[in-house]
């Protein structure tokens, strides 16, 4: 495995030069360039300038500063959707990861290969159901009169903890977070899996003629071994948790009660959408893009510092 | 003679695991705890299988087990308009995916195959789209596909669909192709294949297995997103099946056993072609993927 795909180390020229006319790498480069150019960068940086501005979409657009984020930033909505999101997507991450790792270590421990493709399979198929359709379902195990989640607690007799779960602003975000619960079925599960069966087996067998338990494997070798694809995992999960529209428009509709499951992506959404002010929406996907990035750079700088990885 | 036979197979259970075993149990609890787990998993996706036979008010007697008679009406009512998006869905995600995986595999060539000027640069100048939210290029693409007048269009959804694809994309075939024994290439080259012979010929076949994993996240991608084609179509007749769905869901909102039968015509096309491909995408993401 590759361990260090971020910055290429330089890598010992395959073709002797001269071989290979100079421009030839630059052909098979075109496309992405010319099509990431006009739907990735030049929006970006359209954004990114019309948060400084007055833009509505109509009428020409003003310059007006950083009168939009003094705005944002005195705008109790938009903080408490902050707050949601990062609530949120700090959670959903440790959750979605930890679940992950003990789905796969439970897994990769099965001594029997078919059990494991058989339980890869199990967990991979519900990966494959519509995200609208995950998030219609969880409103039902979440409705307070008909919910899967208050008929199994009465079942237990716990009928005083039933709730209208996404009606009640102190469970609405906690409902989200929750969804798809035990999140076993899940990307990072498979990607973790598929580095634990990347490992060299020898590795495990020295660390068991060494008296290592498989629990303290775990710890030991896996877990360390696995810093790539964790960070990976790590960072695909709170990028997409920072930016998540779907679950608050489709479970709670528009912010949830007061604002409980309010997220900056869906508040972006309605003041472009239903107010038109373009760049209000703006600021608010810039300062999304900034915190994404802090929060990426900081995994990163998590994952290599005092890594010396093995090369595997 | 009976009795020596039986005692060896009693024996082997309660053989004395060396102490530093403690650990290795044997694999049944583990089976148990990912049963346990995959139950949960499950549950709600059988209760909407169970409650898309049902009419209304079998559906308020209990929703946890089929009643009988059986209503597959339900899905008479359901599938005049989730087949137009599952339609719509189809137009919009085959053009995407082929053009992710043309790109990407393209791509990811050149970075892994050449040595440029530029190559680290712009290795990590698309690897950082990923890392963009998407959901900020939402307004100025909408401003510029009007201004195309593009709304409404097949490839006002796939031109965009397909650029947030490429950066992994790219990153995943670059991955690949670096596994690949330099030998091959230079072999052919020696033989006086061109460059481009080199990516069809050798490259391109020896890729399938990453492509069944690319096609398939694209696919997973496309099927689930909603806030592009929210904003990008306007018509309840160009839908994908995601918004379709919901908007489904929205019209039959007391009429349960349509609204489920709904979900699970939804959920089909990708189950059935996950079915046939399975192997296949487990495959490609053996390789590992990492940063």
């Amino acid at each position: 495995m590759k361990s260090n795909t971020i910055a290429p180390v330089a890598i010992k020229s395959r073709v002797k030069k001269g071989s290979v006319p100079v421009y030839v790498p630059f052909l098979f480069l075109i496309p992405a360039i010319i099509l990431l150019t006009i739907f990735r960068y030049i929006p970006a940086f359209s954004a990114v300038y019309h948060s400084f501005t007055d833009w509505n979409g109509t009428s020409a657009s003003n310059w007006i500063g950083l009168e939009q984020y003094n705005n944002l930033f005195s705008d109790s909505v938009f903080l408490r959707s902050m707050q949601n999101i990062v609530v949120y997507t700090i959670t959903r991450t440790l959750l979605t990861t930890a679940m992950a790792i003990i789905g796969a270590e439970l897994v990769y421990n099965l001594r029997s290969t078919q059990m494991r493709s058989v339980w890869r399979v199990v967990f991979t198929i519900p990966l494959v159901i519509p995200t609208t359709v995950v998030f219609l379902i969880w409103r039902r195990v979440y409705s307070g009169d008909i919910g899967l989640l208050n008929d199994t607690l009465r079942l237990f007799g716990l009928d005083g903890l039933t709730r209208a779960w996404l009606g009640n602003p102190d469970t609405a975000l906690w409902a989200l977070i929750f969804v798809g619960f035990p999140l076993i079925s899940t990307f990072g599960f498979l990607v973790i899996l598929a580095g634990l069966e990347n490992l060299p087996q020898e590795v495990n067998s020295a660390a068991l003629l060494d008296g290592c338990s498989r629990f303290h494997r775990v710890f030991a070798i896996d877990l360390p071994a696995m810093r790539g694809p964790l960070a990976f995992v790590a960072i695909l999960s709170i990028n997409a948790g920072l930016q998540e529209f779907a679950p608050m428009f489709i479970m709670t509709g528009g912010g949830g009660p007061v604002n409980a499951t309010q997220s900056p992506g869906l508040y972006l959404y309605q003041q472009a959408i239903t107010y038109g002010k373009y760049g209000y929406a703006s600021a608010i996907g810039t300062i999304l893009m900034l915190v994404t990035l802090a929060f990426s750079i900081f995994i990163l700088a998590a994952r290599y510092r005092r890594a010396i990885d093995v090369e595997v | 003679m009976l009795k020596s036979n039986a005692q060896p197979a009693n024996v082997s259970i309660e053989v004395p695991r060396h102490r530093t075993n403690r650990f290795i149990m044997r694999d049944w609890p583990i089976n148990l705890i990912l049963a346990f787990f995959a139950v949960i998993t499950y549950i709600p996706l059988m209760v909407v299988l169970v409650n898309s036979f049902k009419d209304t008010r079998q559906f308020f007697t209990q929703f946890w087990l089929p009643l009988w008679p059986l209503h597959p009406e339900n899905y008479g009512k359901s599938w005049p308009v989730i087949s137009e998006n599952l339609i719509n869905t189809v137009i919009y995600t085959a053009p995407t995916t082929l053009l992710v995986l043309v790109v990407s595999a393209l791509t990811g060539y050149a970075f892994a195959r050449y040595r440029f000027p530029g190559r680290e640069i712009l290795f990590f100048a698309i690897l950082m789209i990923i890392m963009l939210p998407g959901i900020l290029l939402v307004i100025p693409m909408f401003t510029q596909i009007v201004s195309w007048n593009w709304q409404n269009s097949v490839q006002a959804i796939v031109l965009p669909w397909a650029s947030v694809q490429i950066p992994f994309g790219m990153f995943l075939m670059r991955t690949f192709f670096e596994t690949l024994p330099v030998a091959y290439f230079e072999a052919a080259r020696i033989d006086g294949a061109s460059e481009l012979q080199l990516f069809n010929r050798i490259a391109l076949p020896l890729a399938l297995p990453a492509f069944a994993t690319l096609s398939i996240i694209t696919l997973l991608f496309a099927w689930n997103d909603i806030i592009w084609p929210l904003i990008a179509l306007f018509d309840n007749h160009k839908y994908p099946i995601s918004i379709g769905v919901l908007a489904f869901n929205t019209t039959t909102s007391t009429d349960y056993g349509a609204t489920f039968s709904a979900y699970v015509m939804a959920s089909l096309p990708l189950l059935i072609l996950f079915s046939f491909t399975a192997k296949r995408f487990m495959a490609g993401l053996s390789g590992g993927v990492s940063l």
